[in-house]
């Protein structure tokens, strides 16, 4: 079973299942074409986390490729750019961290898949070479983010329809992409960190006023770890620790969600609501105070998993009215809100699975792309805090903290959930919600992604609205007000709020469950 | 998964609205003058579109995503492009009722020197939402022309208005094809 943002993708990694590939084989597959048919979401030039879990030995691993600020990073480096800081972050060479993807697919396969990175790739190429056919998403997309291609792509680049946004139906090309993934196929992942295509991404980047060098690429590499483990109810659930911020998010959400009866309230009724929107806002207060890159911070991880201390959060939560403050917290409020990123699930004949989130940032990144490679450069240095005095605050060679969280979930030790999503500091909130939904909801994959989802958080301890998609009950939405909270209603499937892809095991492990959400091109499939 | 597509209201006042939109996708005049003030009305990523289709036209411009009454300055017609962007708006440090606010006081102070309105809404049946609707039952009586993607036309809104105040509506199946019409528009 394959889901993933794309059919393409899908598609991609179905056939490599097919052909006896095993679900790394299959996940790395499904991350490179998504370069391809999905390149505003991620690809070589980004990062990401991915969780392991291998059947046969009964063991979960975390590769971490995250990317990594240039050596030249230091904590002022945005904040002196006063009002332009903004552009600085997200439009510029100075925002591009160290790509980690091609290093952590490669180490992946080396050390858990059968194939090579030509094998994996040859679906990317394929696409890159006949073209894609552009969706509604891509389209919307396109012109959403039109100024930053339009200013930093380049003449001619392939993301722009001669110099306009793609339409649907359209079909794009990327002939440098294809050849790029050929080169790197024969001459190995050192031509992307030491080799000319190097060259090309430094030279993409000093020209857009970037500071990183050649010594910044070559030295780049790819953890594995441990994951980060926390249990809900009689489930078990590993997910990528930090520099990942979402999966410890999530554990803290669904520690707190545990002592309340949310299973009586019922699916996004106002009580329901109400006390996992606190609970958002709370744990946005932890998460500025504490999290950043652990090579670099401590990070008191276990103290904020502890359930005594999610025990002693929820009762501080009151049943009838939002809270005025919660503890302070040095997480800035960004202007330009994220729902960017992609998720994909394998899981193989074996029971071996893997849950994916990879990434550029915003969609399309910075839009800058190295002369004649066709992959575009992420701006998560974005994801540091402006404020030098953070643990998130940018350094040379730190990682910048993601709010990502694959994650896989056992119940009673058998493996149950794979899930992750995009959808920036919102990540979490729609995974819990997406777990409560079939955990104490009963409600199927596909529904429980489908169905509609709020977000709330908190900034320097003042709360801030509760966003609900439009699908909520307006009576629900006006007792909310009446409780004393700001409602911002969104769109019915609002990219805001994540583009979850999942899949499940049911009935005692005979039948296996996709789920992808429509807020995307979500797609799966299986055999 | 959800059908996303806009439900489809096949009532005859409807379907004689798509009959009049072709009546009114009529030869367009040139009723303008340059040079064009290019801002938007919700801070829409489409207002960059239609810089560069201005530019493709050869048609004299300025593009102000924030657009006050001086930049009307020297100015013969006020182009806005309709649609509301959350991410534009946090990006341009605005909420709607600012932006709003913003593009009544422009709008005014474009009729009080008789400076006539072009609207265009180039984002399709994406670019429209309850906030945008707002915009378009607003501003669009103001307006001397409209030119739209026709998905974001689906329900008949622009016609309907335009129709009511017998403003030309030029209707084009993709942003690119808004190029044509935007230039014969001007002298």
């Amino acid at each position: 079973m394959v889901v993933a943002a794309h059919p393409l993708a899908v598609d991609a990694g179905l056939r490599m299942l097919k052909s006896g590939g095993n679900a790394v084989d299959a996940a790395i597959a499904v991350a490179v074409t998504l370069n391809a048919a999905e390149p505003f979401a991620s690809g070589m030039g980004g990062g990401g986390f991915m969780v392991i879990h291998l059947a046969k030995e009964k063991r979960t691993t975390v590769i971490n490729f995250r990317e990594k600020a240039p050596h030249a990073a230091s904590p002022l480096m945005f904040k002196e750019k006063g009002d332009a800081e903004n552009e600085w972050r997200t439009s510029t060479g100075l925002a591009v961290a160290v790509p980690g993807a091609l290093a952590g697919w490669h180490l992946a396969l080396r050390r858990y898949g059968t194939r090579s990175f030509a094998d994996v790739a040859s679906r990317a190429v394929e696409i890159a070479e006949q073209g894609l056919v552009i969706s509604q998403t891509f389209s919307n997309i396109n012109k959403e983010e039109y100024e930053r291609l339009a200013k930093n792509a380049g003449p001619g680049n392939c993301y722009l329809n001669g110099g306009l946004p793609y339409e649907p139906g359209d079909v794009l090309r990327n002939p440098d992409l294809a050849r790029t993934l050929k080169l790197i196929a024969s001459k190995g992942v050192e031509e992307f960190y030491q080799g000319d295509l190097a060259k090309k991404i430094v030279a993409a980047v000093q020209a857009h006023q970037g500071i990183m060098t050649l010594e910044d690429l070559a030295a780049y590499k790819p953890t594995e770890t441990s994951p980060l483990v926390g249990t809900y109810k009689n489930c078990t659930v590993m997910t990528a620790p930090p520099p990942a911020s979402g999966g410890l998010q999530l554990l803290q959400l669904l520690n707190i969600s545990a002592n309340w009866p949310v299973k009586k309230w019922g699916q996004n009724s106002l009580a329901t609501i109400h006390h996992l929107s606190e609970a958002m806002r709370f744990i946005f207060a932890d998460r500025g105070r504490y999290l950043g890159d652990p090579d670099d911070v401590g990070i008191p991880v276990q103290s904020l998993l502890a359930k005594d201390y999610a025990e002693a959060l929820a009762s501080r939560i009151l049943p009838d009215r939002p809270l005025d403050d919660y503890p302070s917290s040095i997480f800035e409020e960004k202007k330009a809100k994220k729902d960017n990123t992609t998720h994909l699930c394998v899981m193989d004949q074996e029971g071996n699975v893997v849950s994916l989130t990879q990434s550029i940032n915003d969609f399309f990144g910075t839009g800058i792309v190295p002369e004649g490679t066709g992959f575009l450069l992420n701006d998560h240095m974005d994801d540091f805090s402006s404020d030098p005095e953070s643990p998130n605050a940018p350094g040379p060679g730190r990682r910048p903290l993601s709010s990502m969280a694959p994650l896989i979930m056992f119940k009673e030790g058998k493996f149950f959930l794979a899930l992750g999503s995009p959808g920036g500091t919102r990540i979490f909130a729609a995974l819990g919600e997406i777990i409560l939904n079939v955990t104490e909801f009963g409600m199927s994959l596909d529904d429980a992604i489908e169905a509609p989802r709020f977000f709330s958080y908190s900034v320097r301890g003042k709360p801030r609205p509760v966003f609900v998609e439009s699908r909520i009950p307006q009576s629900t939405l006006l007792e909310l007000q009446k409780m004393g909270y700001q409602v911002e209603v969104r769109e019915a499937y609002d990219k805001y709020f994540g583009g979850a892809q999942g899949l499940m095991v049911v009935k005692k492990g005979k039948l296996i469950l996709g789920g992808a959400d429509s807020r995307r091109d979500g797609s799966g499939a299986g055999y | 998964m959800k059908n996303k597509s806009w439900v489809l209201i096949t009532s005859l006042a409807v379907l004689s609205s798509f009959a009049s939109a072709a009546l009114w996708s009529e030869e367009v005049k040139a009723v303008f003058e340059q040079p064009l003030l290019v801002t938007s009305a919700g801070q829409n990523a489409e207002v960059q579109i239609l810089a560069v289709l201005a530019k493709r036209a050869g048609l004299e411009y300025s593009l102000a995503k924030l657009a006050a009454a001086k930049d009307l300055d020297n100015m013969k017609t006020l182009a806005l492009v309709l649609g509301t962007s959350l991410k534009g708006l946090g990006a341009a440090g605005l909420d709607m009722d600012k932006e709003r606010d913003r593009v009544t006081a422009l709008v005014a102070e474009a009729q009080k020197r008789n400076i006539p309105l072009l609207c265009l809404h180039l984002g399709g049946e994406n670019r429209r939402g309850q906030q945008t609707d707002e915009l378009i039952t607003a501003l669009l009586p103001l307006a001397r022309m409209a030119i739209v993607v026709r998905s974001g036309n689906i329900d008949g809104i622009f016609t309907k208005i335009c129709q009511e105040k017998n403003i030309p509506l030029i209707e084009v199946e993709k942003t690119a094809d808004a190029l044509d019409p935007l230039q014969k528009a001007f002298r």
